[in-house]
C-alpha cells in the first residue's frame, strides 16, 4: 500500500489491499495478523462493532508505531486501523510485516498488534442482539515507549 | 476562560454529550477543568483516575496550564484492535 494514505480508514479494511505486490527483493519473510468483529463477547451475541476514535492522535500513533517497530525489529511495517460501523466477520485492524526471516517477521508483528492496542486511542462499542450498545473496558493508555 | 472538553469513547456516556464548555479563571490548569467536570458529573468523577488527557494530538500533563479557547480530549481506558 502506498505510504501516503491514511493509517486509520472509515469502514471496514480489505486485507488483500496489502498483499497485492511483490515482497521487497531482501525480504524472505511476511508476516500478517488482522483483527475482526466476533459474533460473541463474554456470553452475549454481538451483531456489530463501532469504532470511535481521536482521529488525529490515532493518526499519528498508528505511524509512531510503524517506525518504532522497523526500527526495533529492522523490518517494514504497515498498519492500518478502521473507524466507524463494521459487521460481524468484518476487518477492523491489519499489521503487515516484511523481513529479512520469519523470526523478526514474527516478533514485529506481535509486538505492533500489542502496542496498537495498548497506545492508540480508539474505543470499540459494541452492539448486541438486544438492541443494547455498551464500550468495552480498556486499558489506560500509554506511551509506545512503555509497550 | 472558555474551555471545551471534548469527550471520547466511554466519557461521553458519562458526561451525557460529546462536548461539554467550561469556564475557568486564568492561569488554571488542565486538573482544574477536570475537578470541575467531576463535580458535575458524578460518573465521569468515579472514574477519573484512569482517564489520560490530550490537547491536540499529544497526551497531556494534568498539571498543564490551560488557555482559553483549548480543546481538552479526554481519553478514557482504549481498546484498539
Amino acid at each position: 500500500m502506498p505510504t501516503d494514505l491514511p493509517r486509520l480508514r472509515d469502514g471496514a479494511l480489505n486485507l488483500a489491499d496489502w498483499l497485492t505486490e511483490l515482497q521487497p527483493a531482501d525480504c524472505g519473510g511476511l508476516a500478517v495478523f488482522a483483527g475482526t468483529v466476533r459474533n460473541e463477547h463474554e456470553g452475549r451475541a454481538v451483531t456489530g462493532m463501532r469504532y470511535h476514535a481521536h482521529r488525529a492522535l490515532a493518526e499519528a500513533r498508528l505511524r509512531e508505531i510503524e517506525a518504532e517497530a522497523a526500527n526495533r525489529f529492522k523490518v517494514v511495517v504497515d498498519v492500518a486501523h478502521a473507524v466507524g460501523e463494521l459487521g460481524i466477520g468484518e476487518t477492523s485492524v491489519v499489521v503487515i510485516v516484511r523481513g529479512g526471516h520469519r523470526g523478526e517477521c514474527f516478533a514485529a508483528c506481535r509486538w505492533t498488534i500489542d502496542t496498537i492496542k495498548q497506545a492508540v486511542p480508539i474505543w470499540k462499542e459494541e452492539h448486541y442482539v438486544d438492541g443494547e450498545a455498551r464500550f468495552l473496558d480498556g486499558v489506560a493508555i500509554k506511551s509506545i515507549a512503555e509497550s | 476562560m472558555r474551555v471545551t472538553i471534548e469527550c471520547y469513547g466511554a466519557s461521553s456516556r458519562w458526561c451525557g454529550a460529546d462536548e461539554v464548555p467550561l469556564d475557568l479563571e486564568s492561569g488554571q490548569t488542565a486538573n482544574d477543568a477536570l475537578d470541575l467536570l467531576a463535580k458535575r458529573f458524578p460518573e465521569f468523577a468515579v472514574r477519573r483516575d484512569n482517564i489520560a488527557i490530550a490537547i491536540g494530538n499529544a497526551i497531556t500533563s494534568p498539571t498543564t496550564a490551560i488557555e482559553d479557547g483549548d480543546r481538552i480530549a479526554l481519553i478514557p481506558p482504549v481498546s484498539a484492535g
